[in-house]
């Protein structure tokens, strides 16, 4: 298992063993110094966090220290930030009768059930983030976000899946009417004590709430809230309420941690996407030929 | 020595952050991880883009066929994060590679873990279920 971790072979699992606890003990090493020290190749493998249900663990830490602070005193939370990582075992609850215990999933109404069951069915060949559409929040983006704080409005810009980017005002606005639906919608913020408290509507009906093709309706609203407790972390709760789609609240509860040392890639997903074929070949009938 | 630096550098990664080896699409939709395939021949192309980074491989079978096979690495953002490189792979290297097959049964595979011309195996940052990070 030890040895999984590691992108090396050459050397033993008993030797790796020790190389973690030696690296436990030189812990304080920072992260910069692992970046400035990365490898050329072939050897840096770092755990991945879970994405969502299923992948499990207790979450990472990103280092403490001081939370750095805008110029209105708010907590400024700029930085280059990890994937997502919902919490395991308290990470998604949901309110209402029929509520899942085991996948925290609101009860759906019986045309997103039927949705929901038939993109199972085909093992979600049809996902639009297969070809290079966005995912859409609630959704967990792939790879990094990067986060630019201002006073008046914080942007979210994304690494993957494609190079898109949400506002959030903090402006004091509210949501325009006749909003366009989009897959990003509209999102006006406001803060509630160190937590910047994101609402969001105006969101089209495209996009899936999760990999396991859970749909959401136009009605969808969406309430995140960002909080920095130290210079590493970042606690974000979604509270999702969508009466086109469930009949219950649905709330998760994730975490992330700053990456230091690195920029984040540049990431086309159209430049050499050959994954329809195959997937289309899902759709027609997901068998072996 | 420097091997050696290499683990104590990953080690120390784990204390950090990382990004989740997700894929932009299904993995299961695509690939059968109960079809595994271990794969020896010439890296004939290199692709370092998106979404996913490819490389080629020849392989040479017992009656003197050359088949060219189409590995999916993960996508660059993880690849950078487990050490991986654009130069990492070269046209030429002679390379084993363990995966999981197309359903569609074409000549590709999801790269699980790849063995480099120098003796390393890495990771190459598969989305497949329980895959080696």
């Amino acid at each position: 298992m030890t040895a999984a971790l590691f992108g090396l072979d050459p050397i033993g699992e008993s030797k790796v063993k020790k190389w973690i606890f030696s690296a436990s003990v030189a812990g304080v090493l920072s992260l910069a110094v692992i970046a400035l020290a990365a490898p050329q190749n072939g050897s840096n493998a770092a755990t991945p966090p879970a994405r969502g249900r299923g992948r499990g663990g207790a979450p990472r830490r990103g280092p403490g220290g001081p939370v750095p602070l805008l110029s209105d005193g708010h907590p400024d939370f700029s930085g280059i930030w990890n994937g997502q990582q919902t919490i395991a075992g308290n990470d998604v609850t949901s309110t209402g009768p029929g509520s899942s215990p085991t996948t925290g999933v609101p009860p759906m109404l019986p045309w997103a059930a039927k949705v929901q069951a038939d993109r199972a069915k085909n093992q979600f060949a049809d996902d639009f983030e297969a070809r290079c559409l966005p995912g859409g929040p609630p959704r967990i983006p792939p790879y990094h976000i990067s986060l630019f704080s201002t006073p008046k409005l914080v942007l979210m810009l994304f690494e993957g899946n494609t190079h898109m980017y949400r506002q959030f005002f903090v402006d004091g606005s509210d949501h325009p009417k006749n909003l366009k639906p989009t897959f990003y919608g509209d999102s006006r913020a406001h803060w509630e004590g160190d937590q910047l408290v994101v609402d969001t509507i105006g969101f089209n009906d495209i996009s899936w709430i999760d990999g396991q093709g859970h749909p959401h309706s136009k009605q969808m609203h969406l309430v995140e809230k960002f909080r920095r407790p130290d210079f590493g972390n970042l606690q974000i709760e979604v509270d999702i309420d969508d009466p086109g789609t469930y009949q219950g609240h649905w709330h998760m509860n994730r975490v992330t941690t700053i990456e230091t040392g690195m920029e984040m890639t540049e990431y086309v997903c159209n430049e050499n996407n050959q994954d329809p074929g195959h997937l289309d070949h899902a759709n027609n009938d997901g068998k072996h030929p | 020595m420097k091997k050696y630096a290499g683990v104590l550098i990953a080690a120390l990664s784990l204390l950090g952050g990382a990004v989740p080896a997700m894929a932009h699409h299904s993995f299961a939709a695509e690939y059968d991880a109960n079809k595994p395939v271990t794969i020896t021949g010439t890296v004939t192309k290199v692709e370092w883009m998106n979404p996913h980074a490819r490389f080629y491989v020849d392989v040479k079978t017992p009656d003197g066929k050359v088949t060219n096979w189409n590995f999916e690495l993960g996508a660059i953002p993880v690849l950078l994060k487990q050490g991986w490189r654009k130069t990492s792979l070269k046209e030429g290297d002679q390379v084993t590679v363990e995966g999981s097959r197309a359903k569609d049964g074409s000549f590709s595979a999801n790269a699980r873990r790849v063995s480099l011309p120098d003796g390393r195996k890495v990771f190459a940052g598969s989305s497949a279920p329980n895959a080696d990070q």
